[in-house]
């Protein structure tokens, strides 16, 4: 048996969509994690996807499971007295709260950081929420949807044609899950070296706005707002080698102007070995394909006189280049692509995720068996590897697994 | 003053680019030493791109140190020159390995074996390190080598064949998405939780993050829907399997936006209460017992027309009057905020003190992204801005590896420290 990093770390969360992916970091990493929840489940357990063929509930979604590994659950009704008390006792035992109710919503039941803190002052509270503990918008109704648009994500995303995009995934709510872990972690530190808890805020708000990538000091250093900008990002205009590529089977993606990899003329070296080079070796487009970088770039436009030829020979590199392609497997551009060191990306499916060559090499993906369907279910594994305290991925608990077995040894703990 | 969490604490930062430096800038900003290895021979890319500082006559201030992109991830750290490619400036690095608590690159392998910094190397001079490694895929394995950043891992992880709407290629979105926070941040997660372990048994380790893994591990949902049900999760535009209606929704335009004065506002709900609330706020009370809009599964089964008809009621309104219309009625709505937004107008994090305004030598005053969480008791600062490059070489060769003012010349001379 290894050692886990977060032995014997005990940890009481109080949480739905918000914080329960925090919660999963500290579970998979070894804290006791016991998850209070409400008698039928939070928003989450009634979340789709569900396992197909079976009643869609509290114990058969998929979307619940991935952010709740290695938990236990305790059902209680945090209404009554009776619940509440429990509550308090299960925290006062614990080191760490994660929380991810609206702000008050403790305070009302008597859980608020404030109320425990001088029974507990080594107790570390973390509450998530969408706008954090104070300021004008603390109590704003909060979805990961608004994070994303109040966080500066969403205008950056999709094309200007289009509504600004939501990025997959809850992403909000993800980062103020992955912020509240650090958070959290710096805080126990802390609480281990002086005996001090405190109060973590995380607001998804906040915790996402650093993915606006430059946005923000384009703004500060000169007063300009980024737009969003299609598959270009920041790269101003159209130019061949950056951008969606169709292949025979889906798409890839291609950044071969950006800095870090092979440059453009290795891809026309990789072209022409193909035969399907075309005319790109006769000029104009020779001398373009042999220039062909975003410093030389830069250069030729600013000067109207010599940028007004190249447009039109850039245009049919383009072609050129979206013709060969088209004539490979998304896999093939991606590996040949990628063996000659060019910045070549693979648009995976979930599909194609799960076949991954690399990630199946490195045995990334877990066998979780749920004895409670008689299924065993492939699952991603965790982000990290810890030489000597691996993060272990442990199945979800039902609703209530873990209720009778955790108020029985609270119990007996005061007798 | 209450002492930080990370006093007394080092880093030897051997990253570039996003996601290691802004992993390090965690332990900055509560107090640890961070020593960021740098050389003009192989310059962190992020110092040569926009945006720039500009001078009094708009024109872009040139050089290492005029990057907001680079000076946002790095505030609070030291600047060391060294060249790795020399074999002394490899000594060098050691010398700061063997006095530092945490290691941590993003380096590609190939690099990490050129310049000897692998784990089994480093852990030689210190056994008690905690040593991080961020490469795109991994260590090991048939995709070791290959080459990327955060726009590459977005299509690779997945991200962007599930983000956007139907119909439109997998553009994307717009960023390179993860690396500002899912991969700095689970890096930062397992360097603090390896320094309680280290706190509790004197133990060093290898962490190692593919950044692939680190990604793929936040679009679970999708992966393991496969696994179980064989279904392949596609873009799904803005809606929601939970809420309708779920998107963005045009507003007035506003020409005090600067750029493009297309205004959104993002509105869910949740339940038919808040969907009646939001036809209330309109004064369509009516469209709350339509029938093609009563319930749920009807307002999911009508969702063009149900959007068709909430962008006829924001497209005359300014989006920040229909979000505080709906949010006295506690139905969730957000500006779609530009960071004109975020920096000059959003009261609410001007009062909460998200961005932090330092006095750059170069760019002058500048705002920095404050951490993503607010500690009560310890709340961390940015101790000074970001360093110029090399401003730190003579104080961290002196202070730090213990040289002499004459030796420090002469490595200089040798091109050791450039």
């Amino acid at each position: 048996m290894t050692d886990r990093a977060l032995e014997g770390l005990r940890v009481v969360e109080f949480t739905d969509e918000l914080g329960s992916y925090c919660g999963r970091l500290l579970a998979d990493l070894g804290a006791d994690v016991v998850k209070v929840e409400p008698p039928g489940g939070g928003v989450q357990r009634h979340t789709p996807p569900f396992v197909k063929g079976l009643d869609a509930g509290p114990d058969t979604s998929i979307a619940f499971w991935v952010h709740n590994t290695s938990k236990k659950s305790v059902v209680l009704d945090l209404d009554t007295d009776e619940g509440q008390a429990i509550a308090r006792q299960l925290i006062l035992s614990a080191d760490v709260v994660i929380e991810d109710n609206p702000p008050g919503w403790m305070r009302q039941r008597g859980l608020d950081y404030h109320a425990l803190r001088p029974a507990r002052p080594k107790l570390v509270y973390t509450s998530v929420t969408g706008f954090g503990h104070n300021g004008p918008h603390a109590n704003y109704a909060y979805t990961d949807i608004v994070g994303q648009a109040m966080g500066g994500v969403m205008t950056l995303a999709g094309e200007m044609a289009d509504p600004p995009n939501l990025i997959y995934g809850n992403q909000a709510n993800v980062s103020a899950s992955i912020q509240a872990a650090e958070g959290t972690l710096v805080a126990v530190l802390h609480a281990d070296a002086t005996g001090h808890g405190q109060h973590v805020d995380v607001s998804a708000q906040e915790a996402i706005s650093i993915s606006q990538e430059t946005a923000m000091q384009t703004w500060d250093l000169q007063k300009r707002n980024r737009v969003r900008t299609g598959e270009r990002g920041m790269i101003p205009i159209a130019l061949p080698g950056v951008g969606v590529y169709e292949v025979i089977d889906g798409h890839v993606v291609l950044f071969v102007l950006a800095p870090g990899g092979a440059d453009f003329p290795e891809f026309v070296d990789w072209i022409r070995e193909e035969g399907k080079a075309e005319d790109l070796d006769q000029e104009p487009y020779a001398e373009v394909c042999a220039n062909l970088k975003m410093s030389w770039l830069s250069q030729v436009m600013a000067d109207p006189a010599k940028a007004g030829p190249i447009l039109p020979a850039l245009m049919h590199i383009q072609e050129v280049v979206k013709r060969f392609l088209a004539g490979k497997t998304a896999a093939e551009a991606y590996e040949e692509g990628q063996r000659r060191r060019l910045l070549v990306g693979i648009v995976s499916t979930p599909k194609d995720l799960a076949g991954n060559s690399q990630l199946r090499a490195r045995n990334w993906f877990k066998n979780l068996e749920f004895d409670f369907l008689n299924r065993v279910i492939e699952f991603p594994g965790t982000p990290y590897r810890l030489s000597e305290t691996p993060a272990r991925i442990s199945r979800p608990p039902r609703l209530g697994e873990h209720t009778g077995a955790v108020l029985s040894a609270l119990h007996g703990q005061e007798d | 003053m209450t002492k930080l969490p990370f006093e007394g604490i080092r880093v030897a930062d051997f990253s570039w680019f996003g996601a290691g430096p802004i992993a390090a800038q965690t332990f900055a900003t509560f107090g640890a030493e961070v020593v960021r290895i740098e050389s003009e021979t192989k310059i962190d890319s992020l110092r040569t791109v926009q945006p720039f500082a500009l001078n009094p006559d708009g024109s872009f201030k040139t050089g290492y140190n005029v990057s907001g992109y680079f000076n946002n991830y790095n505030a609070g750290k030291l600047s060391v020159q060294l060249n790795l490619n020399t074999e002394r400036g490899q000594e060098l690095g050691y010398r700061i390995i063997e006095k530092s608590d945490i290691f941590l690159t993003n380096f590609t392998p190939r690099v990490i074996d050129k310049w000897n910094l692998r784990y089994e190397q480093i852990r030689q001079v210190n056994p008690r390190i905690i040593a991080a490694y961020a490469p795109m895929q991994g260590l090991e394995g048939p995709h070791r080598d290959f080459l990327g950043f955060g726009a590459v891992l977005t299509p690779v992880t997945g991200i962007s064949y599930m983000s956007g709407f139907p119909g439109r290629p997998p553009m994307g979105v717009g960023t390179n998405y993860p690396d500002y926070v899912v991969n700095p941040g689970h890096t930062t997660t397992a360097i603090l939780a390896a320094l309680r372990y280290r706190n509790r048994t004197g133990k060093g380790q290898l962490i190692e993050l593919p950044q692939i893994e680190s990604v793929v591990n936040v679009l679970g949902t999708a992966v393991a829907d496969y696994f179980a049900n064989g279904v392949i999760q596609t873009r799904g535009g803005n809606r929601s399997p939970i809420a309708a209606p779920h998107g963005a929704f045009r507003c007035l335009d506003d020409a005090g936006i600067v750029g493009s004065t297309d205004r959104w506002v993002a509105i869910s709900c949740r339940s038919d209460h808040e969907w009646i609330e939001t036809c209330e706020a309109f004064g369509q009370p009516g469209m709350a017992t339509d029938p093609r809009f009563a319930t749920f599964a009807s307002r999911k089964a009508n969702e063009d027309a149900l959007e068709e008809l909430v962008n006829s009621w924001t497209r005359t309104h300014r989006a920040e009057d229909v979000m505080t219309l709906l949010q006295e009625r506690a139905v969730p709505a957000g500006v779609v905020q530009t960071s004109q937004d975020m920096l000059d107008r959003d009261p609410h994090l001007k009062q909460r003190g998200y961005y932090r305004y330092l006095d750059h030598p170069e760019t002058g005053r500048a705002a920095y992204d404050g951490p993503g969480f607010q500690l009560s008791d310890t709340p961390g600062r940015h101790a000074w801005p970001a360093p110029l490059l090399g401003e730190h070489t003579m104080d961290v060769c002196e202070r730090i590896i213990g040289l002499t003012p004459d030796e420090i010349a002469n490595l200089l001379a040798e091109g050791v420290l450039v």
